[in-house]
Formats: structure tokens, C-alpha cells, sequence
């Protein structure tokens, strides 16, 4: 329970753009050095915190939830979320003071590729639970291609990739 | 019309609240609705400010959005009431789906559904990457930085606690000649 708490509050940290940019850290600590979950119920446990409303990060406590019941989504929950909370309620504070100095805009325009490529290589991961395909890739080109190009809802997206699942997977 | 500001603590809660209620698909969306829109409490210049410090902070955005307003609202309060009020309702639906899942796993019909939502899910992280993308795809030093992250922590795998330092140092030296 402190192991989990630990580690998912030093991801926390890491989460520069959000959680999406932790996913393949996350997926190797979780799966691979922990062991914790397997690659297939991880893919399953990030695919029910994106059909449920709220954000992403509730993927940590259905690991928590998975190894130590409720208790354990909490601990996990307030792992991931506690540190970075903390860190934003300081910088915050910092940030509306320094508004306009150049500094502020430097470091801005650097993050932003990172944070992209990481966003880049959390999608990866996740559409490739057991190496890439030409299954995982059509479904998540389609699904990419259709939220970039398209105003259709994130929802029906995701729900086309589950109809598509049913008719590649079974 | 100017914005007006949550009168009560009680407010933040309540719209944080209905911002996780129905936030399918991502959360972003409807924070801006909900912010911006329904209840007028910033203007969008002022949300766009906010959410670029939110990025660039550790930790989900929209949880570091909540607490970043909710202290400039109401202190630490108001960072209370929007964190919690923004957490509270999909905690419990995940679980609930998570719970309900547990009895139909072994369906194969099922597994094949989710896998198929997951791997979406996946692509909608490509998709929000690409349109985030495209203001730098005219700058080679962006792209190669993109990248380099993609390859690093994609394809390689290597531990963040390795790229993070290397990329953001690597940014901050493009980020000064202006090649960013």
C-alpha cells in the first residue's frame, strides 16, 4: 500500500501534459517491474476509466482498487493526485504573479513538443497492448484521424472502437 | 460580457461537480463549457491561461485546473471544493463500471469491445496530440523534439525519470535560439 502510494506519487510528478504523458511509465512500472496487473488487463483497466466520465487518472485507483479494494483506489488516487495538487497549489500562486515575465513564456513554448511527444507515445502504448497490428493501427487511426478532422463526439468515437473490437477481437 | 466569479465555495463545488458528471470522453471539453460558457466565472482568454499552466504542471490537468481557480477564488477552500467536487462523481462511476465489468470478463465478446474502446481511446490521444501539434509542425527543431520524445518513451521505453531532464533541458536551449 506505501509501495503504491510511493511510486504513483513520484509519477505524479512526472506527469508533465497530463497523465497520458506517464502511460508508458505507468505501464512499466505497473506491468513489467511490479507486476501488478498484466499488459491485457491494463489496456482493459485504462479502457473502463475512458468509458466512464472524469479523468484519465482514475486508471490508478482501478489499480489500487484491483490490489487492495476500496481502500486501495483511494491510496492510489491520492498518490497520483497529492503531489501534483500541491505543486500546483505553490506554482499557482507564482504563476499569477509573474504573468507577463518573459521567463514564464520561454518555459512555455519549450514544454510544448515534449509534452506532445509524450502525449504521442502515451496513445502508443496504449493502442498496443501486445504489439502493434493492423487491427490496434486501423482502429486507432480511425479514431485519431476522426477526432482530429471531424467534430463528431469523443463518445460515439469510443463506442465505434468497441464496436470495431467486437468485430476484429472475438 | 465580463465574467463573474463563483460567489461561494458552495458554487466551485457544484460546477466542478457537474464539469465530472459528464465528462465522456475527456475532460477538457467540458470544463470549458462548463467554465466558460454556463456559468461565466472566466473569460476564454483567462481559461486558455490557466490550462497552458495546467500542462505545463505535473498531474491531471483539469485537477490541477480546479485547484489552481479554486485558490484563486476562495484559498485553499475553494482549491478543496473544485478538486474534490471534479473527483468525487467518476470515482464512484468508475469503480461501479470497473465492479460490473469484473462479472463479464470472461465473455469473450466483452474483452473484444473493450479492447476495441481502449485502443480508441488510445487514438484520441493521438488525435488531441496532433491538433496540439500542428501550430509547430513549421518548426524542424519542434518536430525533432516531438519526436525524439515519441521514439524515447514509445518505442524504447526508457524510464522518464531519464527523458524528462534530458528533453527539457534539450527544449529550453531550442526554446532560447527561438528554433521553438
Amino acid at each position: 500500500m506505501l509501495e503504491l502510494f510511493l511510486y504513483f506519487g513520484l509519477l505524479s510528478l512526472l506527469a508533465v501534459g497530463g497523465v497520458s504523458s506517464i502511460m508508458p511509465e505507468m505501464q512499466r512500472i505497473v506491468v513489467e517491474s511490479r507486476g501488478w496487473v498484466n499488459a491485457a488487463e491494463f489496456t482493459q483497466l485504462f479502457a473502463i476509466s475512458q468509458a466512464a466520465p472524469g479523468p484519465n487518472v482514475l486508471i490508478c485507483s482501478l489499480i489500487g482498487w484491483k490490489l487492495a479494494g476500496i481502500s486501495g483506489a483511494l491510496v492510489a488516487l491520492a498518490g497520483i493526485c497529492g503531489p501534483a495538487a500541491l505543486l500546483a497549489w505553490w506554482i499557482g500562486g507564482v504563476w499569477e504573479r509573474f504573468r507577463d515575465a518573459p521567463w514564464r513564456i520561454l518555459v512555455q513554448r519549450a514544454l510544448q513538443p515534449v509534452s506532445i511527444g509524450f502525449v504521442i507515445a502515451g496513445g502508443y502504448v496504449i493502442a498496443t497492448p501486445e504489439g502493434l497490428d493492423w487491427r490496434n493501427a486501423l482502429i486507432a487511426a480511425a479514431s485519431a484521424a476522426t477526432l482530429y478532422a471531424t467534430r463528431v463526439s469523443p463518445l460515439r468515437i469510443l463506442a465505434a472502437g468497441g464496436a470495431a473490437g467486437w468485430l476484429l477481437f472475438r | 460580457m465580463t465574467p463573474t466569479p463563483p460567489r461561494s465555495v458552495r458554487e466551485v463545488f457544484l460546477g466542478f461537480l457537474s464539469i465530472g458528471a459528464r465528462s465522456f470522453g475527456g475532460v477538457l471539453p467540458w470544463a470549458h463549457r462548463v467554465l466558460v460558457e454556463e456559468r461565466n466565472w472566466l473569460a476564454r482568454a483567462d481559461f486558455l491561461d490557466v490550462l497552458a499552466l495546467c500542462q505545463f504542471l505535473p498531474g491531471p490537468n483539469i485537477a490541477n485546473m480546479a485547484v489552481v481557480l479554486g485558490r484563486r477564488w476562495f484559498g485553499l477552500p475553494g482549491a478543496a471544493a473544485g478538486f474534490l467536487g471534479l473527483m468525487a462523481l467518476p470515482f464512484v462511476w468508475v469503480l461501479a463500471l470497473a465492479a460490473l465489468y469484473a462479472d463479464w470478463a470472461a465473455q469473450p465478446g466483452v474483452r473484444a469491445v473493450v479492447s476495441g474502446i481502449g485502443i480508441a481511446g488510445g487514438g484520441l490521444f493521438l488525435g488531441t496530440a496532433l491538433k496540439l501539434g500542428v501550430p509547430l509542425a513549421r518548426k524542424p527543431a519542434a518536430v525533432a523534439i516531438i519526436a525524439a520524445c515519441f521514439v524515447a518513451v514509445g518505442l524504447l521505453r526508457i524510464s522518464l525519470l531519464v527523458v524528462l531532464p534530458a528533453a527539457v533541458v534539450l527544449a529550453l536551449a531550442s526554446a532560447r535560439r527561438r528554433w521553438v
